[in-house]
């Protein structure tokens, strides 16, 4: 809201500044958005015109202007602006004019032509920062006319936030009683005594009010003898400083008396009222409206309308119609000041797309103690300035009048939620500067009765708001922070999944973000039978956003694919985040995942980074990069079973489980999925269930104690056909061994023509040791006879014994 | 032998030591004085025969001998290897690229949510968490937002069916942890929220906030105030201060916006601050006496203020992002800097 600062000074004093009264609003609740001076010229600064341009002789970009200015002769001024034309009229400085930017005109060349004065932009003129050329004057100005008498009588505007608990500051009046109470002076409240004349009003108009609920409050007063027509410059200057055009006087004083005390007000022309009279009610089936902004609209039958004896004149609260209006002939005025529910104005406007002042301050809520006021000073300006005799009294329907409120505001209590002392005669001083009346004061409590346009103050805590607010938040005592612990009160859950993201981090992975809803597409790459158990938005905002995601593998594929679309050669990601899905009883559930991508030579260092990534490595990566994590998080009897997923290359998929319970899955990206970003090396994925994975991040599971005598190692070079897979060595040497073999560990594999073709060539080094004694050479060897025939009979493999 | 003859035979061996021109002259040299056949267990071997009277004197002066003389081997060992190091190894270049597996990072929202959190554990809160997907009693009612409030708006709020939605605020934890607990309560709640707002430079639909909320016998505006300072110091820096503006939100009252004074230019006014010296950082305020109602406290018992603030802004603010989209674009180029 825009309030122009000499406006507001017709009802409060305050001694201060405009920054000042800007801060202290601030700080209590009312936020300055901003400050805006208007009009007030430069003293010296005159309207002149140009009357020929010609090309500069040295400089491309500049003109010479011939302008008049009204003085004895015309002046020829150097000028670079784009927008200067012949018969523009522009500021025009003089020589000898100070300008507020800190120029001093004066008689100098510019590239060898002399310059005998400036035609000015605004920023050179401090009224805005605009420099994008000269500022453009009316052509209707006489050239000398002074600039202040254009720009008219110097305003400062200050533009307010008001918070949606405080309509009663959508006005003048309510600002400045806020004001009122920040420098403690007294409201000035416009006088409205009004000098009715015969016959009663009654006898000219009948209001009927259907519903009471939606329509608390309606006021009719008739005013005759009206003359239309156009509203004096001050009014229209204030209505302009605060953003609303002036259109014909009758409409102007509505408008300013609204802007004055929140009362949102509509003039009828009465004679176009069918029997001249009022009927609020809800619309008829089939019923429209044509609105005063040219549009007609149906009319639903909750919402409300002003009516006269037979059609809909206005939407109630919203906007008046096109056919009622105040016209240049309208003489007799049915000034109409009402009150409408907020909640019912709120649905109306939002349902027709319509927002008014009127909807705006109505959805809010305005005081219904403040019709009669309202319509009473709206009469008074009428009477004055457009020539009307009011008619006596008003037609007032209302329903029964809220009852005052009191509140009790006990001092302990308001020293425990500031943590500052107040005396009780400080705090019902405070509470009266806001016109809150104080029925009585103790120590122990101060009762005040609410006035009708604080609606908001329903109970202590308001009222120890209010009192904060006005005292001033600046001024809460200073305490000692305190850390304080609350006994049973842990967050493992969430140190668990901090210490989850730091070991993935430390095993070199970048973490991720990505939305959680996306759009079923890509979803449905990855696993199209999870599309029945996702989460949908019912009022998604975009097309891209429309499901919650039940997994995280497609938005870090998509991730990947835009990298390697930025020319990135390697990634190495993790996301931590939820995915959601439909139980079987069809209400969402969510859990907390993690996925891994990786892409490129992330596995290797130095030089070799430049070779490129076949399948089985990367597999050996992502599983690596698994069994490593699951080491970290001391996970324990973890295994990998080899299980394809609808994302996975065939024959490249693995179900992580880990103590018997499925978790996730790792392996390759397929080909045609891949395809969709253009990815054509190996892509390794992984994702898991969260929790599963930091179960035992606290756990040490018992430790083993250092072996006393030393291991004895033996070598095996087992040669066999491709087909035979390392897991099976290990089953079948550890079946055969003793219990004196450690470790098994593979150390060479080898393919080449000298092995024959279909064969290869795998190494491996066997640990032996025992924990009563030093084993013998002699021993060791008799464990590797038995390892090696083991082997040989049952892979088969050929045995070369290192 | 005595302990003169010894002192004699260990300056000779420094000596001879000290001239050693290369490793073979040094090994021998070794060999001659502590070998197995050497002079130095001869020595030992000759101390038998010594009168007892004198047996500990020369036998400090022969350890004197050993400790000397096996330091000299090692020195002018070392001496010798430094000299001849660059010609052993002339291909070596120290100016190659480092070889090492990368160390990966944290995205920069966990980054910040890391940190408050690890400020705010410091004083004695812990982390709470809820779900995303939300009753409308718990994101809305419990915390007094009135049944026609326009934060509910279909055009404010990502609904789901079943009457359910995605939590628009943290806020929703505060009115579950209370259910569940008696104060005294101090919590901070991270996590994610949505709100149907167009995604542009400073809007994400999808966005992070951390709250927190500390219930007990009496806690006052000026004990927020207090910790709200503190906090302000040691996320942004010891010259940093807060101050509080009176503003309206449901679920508190009284309620007040939180600014910082601007860590960049110290409160002179600068681009980060839009010239005020000042940014906006939090909502905050003593929670109102209906949330405490409808979480099962007496609010005659107990106060308690709340807070919130938005990560991403926060974000934007400390690291000087200048665009939200950012942080969810995954670019590893542009994460890689945090």
């Amino acid at each position: 809201m825009k309030i122009p600062l000499s406006w507001l000074k017709e009802y409060v004093d305050f001694e201060d500044t405009v920054e000042g009264l800007a801060d202290k609003l601030t700080f209590s609740g009312v936020e300055v958005e901003g400050i805006e001076r208007l009009g007030g010229g430069v003293p010296g600064v005159v309207v002149g015109e140009v009357l020929g341009i010609e090309k500069h002789p040295n400089a491309d970009k500049l003109t010479l202007c011939r302008v008049n200015f009204g003085g004895p002769a015309e002046m020829t001024v150097v000028c670079g602006a784009p927008n200067v034309a012949v018969g523009g009229k522009y500021p025009f400085a003089p020589l000898g004019v100070a300008l507020p930017c800190g120029i001093t005109i004066e008689k100098r060349k510019v590239r060898g032509v002399f310059s005998e004065g400036m035609l000015c932009a605004e920023d050179e003129l401090g009224i805005s920062d605009h420099h994008e050329g000269l500022m453009v004057l009316d052509a209707a100005w006489a050239p000398g006319t002074p600039l202040a008498e254009v720009l008219g009588p110097p305003e400062t505007v200050i533009e307010v936030e008001i918070t949606p608990n405080r309509p009663d500051c959508l006005s003048l009046l309510g600002l400045a009683r806020e004001v009122a109470a920040l420098y403690g002076t007294k409201v000035k409240v416009p006088d409205t005594t009004l000098a009715e004349s015969p016959p009663a009003v009654e006898k000219a108009t009948s209001v009927v009010v259907e519903d009471l609920t939606d329509c608390p409050r309606y006021t009719a007063r008739i005013l005759q003898d009206v003359k239309v027509g156009s509203s004096p410059d001050w009014m229209k200057r204030r209505l302009e400083a605060a953003g609303i055009r002036a259109i014909n006087n009758i409409v102007d004083i509505t408008n300013y008396v609204m802007l004055e005390c929140g009362q949102p007000l509509h003039a009828f022309d009465q004679k176009l009222l069918a029997e001249g009279r009022i009927v609020v009610r809800h619309p008829k089936p089939g019923e429209k409206i044509l609105t005063l902004d040219g549009v007609e609209r149906a009319l639903e039958p909750q919402m409300l309308v002003i009516a006269d004896a037979q059609k809909p004149l206005a939407i109630a609260g919203v906007m008046g119609g096109e056919h009622s209006g105040i016209n240049e002939s309208t003489t007799d005025v049915l000034l109409e000041s009402a009150n409408f529910r907020p909640a019912s104005v709120r649905a109306t406007s939002k349902k027709l797309g319509m927002l008014s002042d009127a909807s705006y301050r109505f959805s809010r809520g305005v005081d219904s103690e403040l019709a009669e006021f309202g319509s009473r000073r709206a009469a008074k300006l009428i009477c004055e300035l457009a020539g009307a005799k009011v008619l006596k009294g008003v037609v007032d329907v209302r329903s029964e009048p809220r009852k005052p409120q009191t509140v009790v505001c006990r001092p302990a209590r308001l020293e425990a939620l500031l943590g500052l002392s107040a005396t009780p005669e400080d705090i019902a001083s405070l509470f009266e500067s806001l016109e809150l009346k104080v029925r009585r004061h103790s120590p122990e409590a101060i009762e005040v009765e609410v006035p009708s346009f604080r609606g908001d103050l329903t109970r202590e805590a308001d009222l120890i708001e209010e009192y904060a607010r006005i005292y001033g938040l600046k001024k809460l005592p200073p305490v000692r922070p305190m850390a304080t612990i609350v006994p049973g009160a842990d967050d493992k859950p969430a140190q668990a999944q901090a210490r989850l993201r730091a070991v993935l981090a430390g095993l070199g992975l970048q973490q991720i973000m990505n939305y959680s809803f996306l759009a079923d597409r890509l979803l449905d790459l990855f696993d199209k039978d999870g599309a029945p158990a996702r989460v949908r938005l019912a009022n998604p905002l975009t097309a891209e956003h429309t499901v919650m995601r039940d997994a995280l593998l497609p938005q870090m594929a998509e991730t990947i694919g835009l990298n390697v679309s930025r020319q990135v050669s390697e990634a190495a990601f993790f996301e931590t985040g939820r995915i959601f899905r439909l139980g079987p009883d069809g209400r969402p559930s969510e859990e907390d995942h993690v996925a891994i991508g990786l892409f490129g030579p992330v596995g290797r260092t130095g030089l070799d980074r430049f070779r490129a990534v076949d399948e089985q490595e990367m597999f050996l990566w992502i599983k690596g990069l698994w069994e490593q994590a699951a080491a970290a998080l001391n996970l324990r009897a973890v295994k990998l079973r080899p299980a394809d997923r609808p994302w996975s290359a065939p024959g490249r998929g693995m179900e992580i489980v880990v103590d018997g319970a499925a978790v996730g899955w790792l392996g390759l990206l397929k080909a045609e999925i891949a395809k969709e970003w253009r990815i054509h090396e190996p892509v390794g994925l992984l994702e898991a269930g969260a929790k599963p994975l930091v179960k035992d991040i606290a756990t040490i599971h018992g430790l083993t104690p250092l072996p006393s005598y030393p291991s004895i190692r033996r070598d095996a070079a087992l040669i066999m056909g491709l087909d035979v897979r390392h897991e099976r060595v290990l089953e079948v040497a550890r079946a055969a061994a003793p219990p004196e073999l450690e470790k098994i560990e593979l150390f060479d594999i080898y393919q080449g023509k000298n092995l024959g073709p279909g064969r290869k060539s795998m190494a491996y080094a066997f640990t032996y040791r025992s924990p009563r004694g030093t084993l013998t050479d002699e021993q060791a060897n008799g464990f590797q006879q038995l390892v090696n025939a083991a082997l040989k009979a049952q892979l088969p493999a050929e045995i070369r014994e290192g | 032998m005595d302990i003169k003859e010894v002192e004699g035979l260990t300056a000779q061996a420094l000596s001879e030591l000290a001239g050693a021109a290369d490793g073979t002259a040094l090994e021998g040299l070794r060999v001659k004085y502590l070998g197995r056949n050497g002079l130095l267990p001869a020595l030992m071997q000759g101390l038998k025969d010594v009168p007892a009277a004198d047996k500990p004197a020369l036998g400090l002066a022969l350890n004197r001998f050993k400790t000397d003389v096996t330091a000299a081997v090692k020195e002018r060992k070392a001496a010798l290897e430094a000299g001849t190091r660059p010609a052993l190894e002339a291909g070596f270049d120290y100016s190659l690229p480092g070889r090492w597996p990368r160390q990966g990072r944290l995205h920069p929202i966990t980054q910040l949510i890391d940190r408050t959190s690890a400020i705010f554990r410091r004083m004695g809160f812990v982390v709470a968490d809820g779900p995303d997907i939300e009753t409308e009693y718990y994101n809305f009612d419990a915390l007094n937002t009135p049944p026609d409030h326009v934060s509910r708006d279909l055009g404010d709020t990502f609904y789901l069916p079943g009457g359910l939605l995605l939590r628009t605020q943290t806020s929703a934890v505060q009115a579950r942890y209370m259910e569940q607990r008696q104060p005294p309560v101090r919590i901070v709640c991270p996590g994610r929220c949505y709100r149907r707002d167009t995604t542009d430079a400073t809007h994400s639909a999808n966005f992070h906030q951390i709250e927190g909320l500390y219930v007990d016998a009496k806690v006052s505006l000026a004990d927020l105030k207090s910790d709200i300072d503190h906090f302000a110091r040691e996320l942004m820096g010891p010259a940093v201060k807060s101050r509080f503006r009176a503003h309206f939100f449901p679920f508190t009252e009284p309620s007040v916006e939180v600014d910082f004074s601007c860590h960049m230019c110290g409160g002179t006014g600068c681009r980060v601050c839009k010239q005020s010296g000042w940014i906006e950082i939090m909502g905050a305020g003593m929670v109102d006496p209906n949330v405490f109602q409808m979480a099962g406290y007496d609010p005659e018992n107990v106060t308690g203020y709340a807070f919130g603030m938005g990560i991403e802004r926060l974000a934007m603010i400390l690291f000087g992002i200048d665009d939200i989209r950012r942080l969810y674009e995954n670019d590893v180029r542009y994460l890689a800097q945090f």
